[in-house]
């Protein structure tokens, strides 16, 4: 893509800069067997950093710094990416203070096939980075979205039920999800999720993992990319985003001075209903 | 400092999906699904999501084991490859071939499973073979 | 009526408050519904959604939860927390064809032994009108 190629070439060229005072760059290396997560230095090959396919680089930062405490790190980061990192950083998971960012714009294209709004990393509150490329515009929303407020509360169950039907309980959703970093998860408690059958007996699974995806969902859709089974999981965390902006007026990702609000009083944090 | 993804294939069965394992400083830290494997294309079972946690598991042998008297000692891998083929030509010339059941790994080589089930059929004169992929 | 649907009611009630309505709510002999199984928890800030949807697939018809009022939480702010959650998860419960009026949030405090007969009586019949939990969770 003509766009992400002039992207690349100005990228490299900063980050050949930045490596002379940071400890390493985290960003997508291509190689010849496939192209994934890589820490770059100072002396490699800079010509391997590649922006795609889209593997989720947060929990890679989160994973560094608690390794190298005082080291600074960069990271190439997207705008999925950067709400992702925004959300684990309310949550003591990445220090911003030590995170260089080097935001890239998604392609009209990227923005479509994603399903995205804001396929733009947004750096105005982020202490150290720099953006790269413009804003596209935002993606057509997914098609099931508006078909599933047409569906009545009866028919609802068996539409999940349809879907859930497929699950084979490979955790995939929670292990590739940035903000799933809980060190015991509800998700493998028998008391909460019958373990044992397959697929998981409705709605347990999935109920609980929404309801814990609310107010730290970034819609990266990861979730949805490595279900084996085609899950349209994002139709399910993006209603939950909507509820969650319109009930408390809070969008995960966006801003890193907003304070999660379930954890807050209603003073601080009130509910609209 | 060196973070870094090692392609290979999930040992667990035959579909041989694609996955990254994240190395950190030369320590195994997770696993990806790799994105581009033209058969798994980013996406793992539990099995493959799993896959590096026998690694450096602490039940996992490193020579092999002689049980005597209720607990295991050390042993050399002809002493102990000599008990087994001793005990089960024992065990078949007593009880017979069908007392014998064979059980191959996912985690071994073709070659190495048919060997196996060579040895079965052709010395042992039995059909009790398995994989573990089946259970 | 023989063969008329009674719910099962199972009511998170908070150590401090609701729990204490409902206990000199049988002190003053006011009349509540039988079908309202109590679960002391010391705050309603501790019902988690995991623990709702366990009760549903229990078998529970319906699902209370009853603590402090506002300010008046033994923990200073637990029941706020619960004040946020619980309707969240009556959304989420809707958009898995759970009719969320299943799922009721309430403030009964330990003086409150008439709101508390009043809001069990209310909800049983609400419950009985949806009918029993299996149409929507296995259907």
């Amino acid at each position: 893509m003509a766009e992400n190629a002039e992207i690349l070439e100005a990228l490299r060229e900063h980050l050949a800069q930045k490596l002379k005072e940071l400890d390493g760059v985290i960003g997508l290396r291509r190689a010849v067997e496939g192209t994934a997560p890589y820490l770059f230095h100072l002396g490699d090959d800079l010509s391997q950093l590649a922006l795609e396919p889209r593997y989720p680089l947060g929990p890679i930062v989160s994973l560094l710094q608690k390794r190298y405490p005082q080291a600074r790190f960069g990271v190439v980061a997207r705008g999925c990416d950067l709400r992702a990192l925004v959300e684990m950083a309310k949550r003591n998971q990445v220090d911003p203070q030590r995170l260089y960012v080097f935001g890239v714009a998604c392609t009209g294209e990227e923005a479509e096939e994603c399903h995205c709004s804001d396929p733009f990393p947004h750096l105005e509150k982020w202490p150290q980075g720099t953006t790269f490329g413009q804003p596209a515009p935002a993606g057509s929303p997914h098609p099931l979205l508006a078909e599933y407020h047409k569906i009545p509360l009866e028919e609802r169950r068996a539409f999940w039920q349809k879907q859930f039907a497929k699950c084979i309980k490979c955790y995939g959703c929670r292990n590739i999800c940035p903000e799933c970093f809980c060190e015991s998860c509800a998700l493998e408690d028998p008391l909460w999720v019958e373990p044992g059958i397959l697929a998981p007996p409705f709605p347990a699974f999935h109920l609980i993992r929404a309801m814990h995806m609310a107010t730290r969902c970034v819609l990266c859709r990861q979730c949805e990319l490595t279900c084996p089974a085609h899950i349209p999981l994002t139709v399910l965390y993006e209603l939950i985003r909507q509820d969650v902006k319109e009930m408390l007026g809070y969008e995960p990702g966006a801003d890193l001075e907003a304070a999660p609000p379930l954890s807050l009083t209603l003073a601080d944090a009130a509910i609209r209903e | 400092m060196e973070y870094r993804n090692v392609l290979t294939v999930c040992p667990y069965c035959g579909a041989g999906c694609g996955l990254y394992i994240q190395v950190l400083d030369g320590e195994i830290v997770g696993v990806l699904p790799a994105k581009e494997h033209p058969v798994s294309r980013g996406k793992l079972c539990i099995k493959g999501w799993n896959a590096t946690a026998f690694v450096n598991h602490p039940d996992r042998l490193k020579k092999p084991l002689i049980r005597e008297g209720g607990s295991f000692r050390e042993a050399s891998w002809d002493e102990a490859l000599s008990l087994v083929a001793e005990k089960l030509i024992q065990i078949r010339d007593t009880y017979g071939p069908q007392a014998i059941g064979f059980l191959t790994s996912a985690k071994c080589t073709n070659e190495e499973n048919y060997l196996l089930q060579k040895l079965a059929r052709s010395f042992f004169k039995t059909n009790n073979v398995d994989h573990c992929a089946r259970l | 009526m023989a063969g008329e649907f009674e719910p099962k009611i199972i009511a998170f009630l908070c150590n401090w408050c609701s729990y204490a309505g409902a206990d000199n709510a049988g002190i003053a002999r006011l009349e509540s519904p039988p079908n309202v199984l109590p679960i002391r928890v010391m705050c309603s800030g501790r019902v988690s959604p995991e623990m709702v949807l366990r009760a549903f697939k229990a078998g529970a018809d319906g699902v209370l939860v009853l603590g402090c009022h506002i300010g008046d939480c033994h923990y200073i702010s637990g029941n706020h927390r619960t004040a946020k959650r619980i309707p969240l998860l009556r959304k989420l419960l809707a958009y898995f064809g759970i009719n969320p009026e299943r799922l009721r949030l309430d403030w009964v405090s330990s003086a409150e032994s008439t709101k508390f007969a009043k809001v069990t009586k209310e909800f049983v019949e609400t419950i009985r009108a949806l009918g029993p939990i299996e149409r929507e969770i296995k259907g």
